[in-house]
């Protein structure tokens, strides 16, 4: 074996090569981030992801955006800082995006016969988006992650709202005034999951009444912010190339 | 002239740097089989699912665990086995031709290992939500978990397992030692399996009900990270086919 001998004929086959490569590498790497991002999304915000009712002003607004930042963070982290693809966060939500609605389509509504729109996803696009951008634009990891971070907080109650905005019109249902999505939420029974676990509204932050989501955002963003920053270094150290010891070779 | 025909004669006979066969059969058979396992949860989870003291549900559902069990144990042992006995002894001497072929082989092996995981994290983990916030639960071996947890886990675990085993045996890039990151994406996500002992034991105290953000469920969540870890691996093996690309044209 020469050490410079090429593995391939031509250039023209290099190319080829290379692209043929890319086309797995991305598959691989779409598939196994949707299946990690998903796996820890639906398990720690995935309530609020699953069911218009849950889909409130408070908890949704502020779990959803700090529990979904960390992936897109953690994927920049190596597609940025390694190739220069402005891509990472994007290609997340996307990855996880096409999951639940698989999902959603397939086992919410095709096994277990909740119609779509009480369990649709909630749309993170745009806050991903905006990540990317300023990246691009900015090539900083701290301005991505105060303005990137904040940006992702504050978007994701604007980006949702034309879909949820037609089920938080208030209806009067046996003496009792709730939203459409509550009135969802008491026709299509979950009888694992009951009332009294629904975590929606709580406290007493519900007397600001109007300025109770735009707190929530802003919040959000503060610790989206802080999730940022931590998961940009589990990106990098995820995405190290160390060997350790082996005895064996 | 002559030489020129006989090289022309070995490329012909050359086996192909990519198995394009392999390759789609991998995929498609994933694809079918889990076609096929989707089809019978929606017609046996409904009809024989519900109730873990009926008959129906010991024909249908814990036969299908007892076979899934014993079939995914001799798959693992097979796979593994075959890869290791047939490991190549001399395999910093292969060829760069055969190691750019053999780096293919591998990537066929991930490109499965992340569609199993797919199917396993994504799929039918999320499935998992839906079946038990609807049905009350009587037994840790619901249809949704005979599925998820004893189906869909072991074959991601098989598949990684496989790849990592033919990524040591086979290429000259891990010969050197033991790749840290391509140990956590495999190790990983195969904890996830471990950890459904904590979970069936957590769910013995709260049965009922199912929420899915509770922190009983934060040990999947955790080692969910761990595919993060292919980076790792396709940072490493950019490097390598990068290497073996940049060469000089023959």
């Amino acid at each position: 074996m020469s050490a410079s001998q090429s593995a391939v004929r031509s250039r023209a086959e290099a190319v080829q090569v290379s692209r043929t490569f890319d086309w797995m590498i991305l598959f691989t790497l779409f598939t196994a981030v949707l299946g990690g991002y998903h796996i820890h999304y639906m398990l720690t915000g995935g309530d609020w992801d699953f069911w218009t009712d849950w889909k409130d002003r408070r908890l949704w607004v502020t779990v959803a955006p700090i529990v979904s930042i960390t992936f897109p963070a953690a994927v920049q982290a190596c597609l940025w800082w390694r190739y220069r693809l402005p891509i990472g966060a994007t290609i997340s939500v996307v990855a996880l995006m096409v999951g639940e609605w698989i999902n959603r389509y397939m086992n919410f509504w095709g096994w277990t016969y909740f119609p779509v729109n009480i369990c649709f996803p909630s749309n993170l696009l745009p806050g991903a988006i905006v990540l990317d951008v300023i990246l691009m634009l900015g090539n900083s990891m701290t301005l991505t992650a105060v303005l990137g971070g904040l940006a992702y907080g504050l978007l994701f109650y604007p980006g949702n709202w034309p879909v949820i905005a037609p089920l938080h019109v208030p209806v009067e249902y046996n003496g009792m005034m709730m939203t459409l999505a509550d009135l969802q939420g008491y026709h299509y029974v979950r009888t694992g999951t009951p009332e009294y676990i629904r975590m929606v509204e709580k406290g007493t932050l519900r007397t600001f009444g109007k300025d109770v989501a735009p707190v929530s955002a802003f919040f959000s963003g503060f610790v989206s912010i802080i999730i940022y920053f931590l998961w940009h270094f589990f990106g990098r150290w995820f995405a190290k190339t160390d060997f350790i010891a082996d005895d064996a070779s | 002239m002559a030489a020129t025909t006989e090289s022309v004669k070995a490329d012909a006979a050359e086996a192909p740097l990519l198995n394009q066969k392999n390759l789609w059969a991998g995929i498609t058979l994933y694809l079918v089989f889990y076609s096929f396992i989707r089809w019978y949860e929606g017609v046996y989870g409904w009809s024989a699912g519900l109730d873990s003291f009926a008959p129906e549900f010991e024909t249908y559902w814990m036969n299908m665990l007892y076979i899934e069990i014993v079939i995914e144990v001799l798959l693992f042992a097979g796979i593994n086995g075959y890869i290791w006995k047939t490991r190549d002894r001399k395999v910093m001497s292969i060829t760069p031709r055969e190691e750019l072929r053999r780096h293919f082989t591998h990537w066929t092996w991930l490109v499965c290992y992340g569609w199993a995981i797919y199917w396993g994290a994504s799929y039918f983990t999320e499935q998992d939500g839906t079946w038990h916030q609807t049905i009350v639960r009587d037994t840790d071996f619901t249809p949704s978990h005979i599925i998820e947890f004893y189906l869909s886990y072991p074959i991601y675990i098989i598949t990684g397992s496989a790849a990592f085993m033919y990524a040591k045996t086979r290429l000259p890039t891990y010969h050197e030692g033991l790749h840290l990151m391509y140990l956590i994406a495999v190790i990983g996500p195969f904890m996830i399996l471990p950890n459904v002992g904590l979970n069936e034991w957590g769910h013995t105290f709260w049965f009922m009900e199912e929420l899915f953000v509770a922190p009983l469920h934060y040990g999947f969540v955790f080692f969910g990270w761990a595919a993060l870890a292919i980076m790792g691996v396709v940072n490493t093996e950019v490097m390598a086919i990068a290497k073996l690309l940049k060469k000089d044209l023959a």
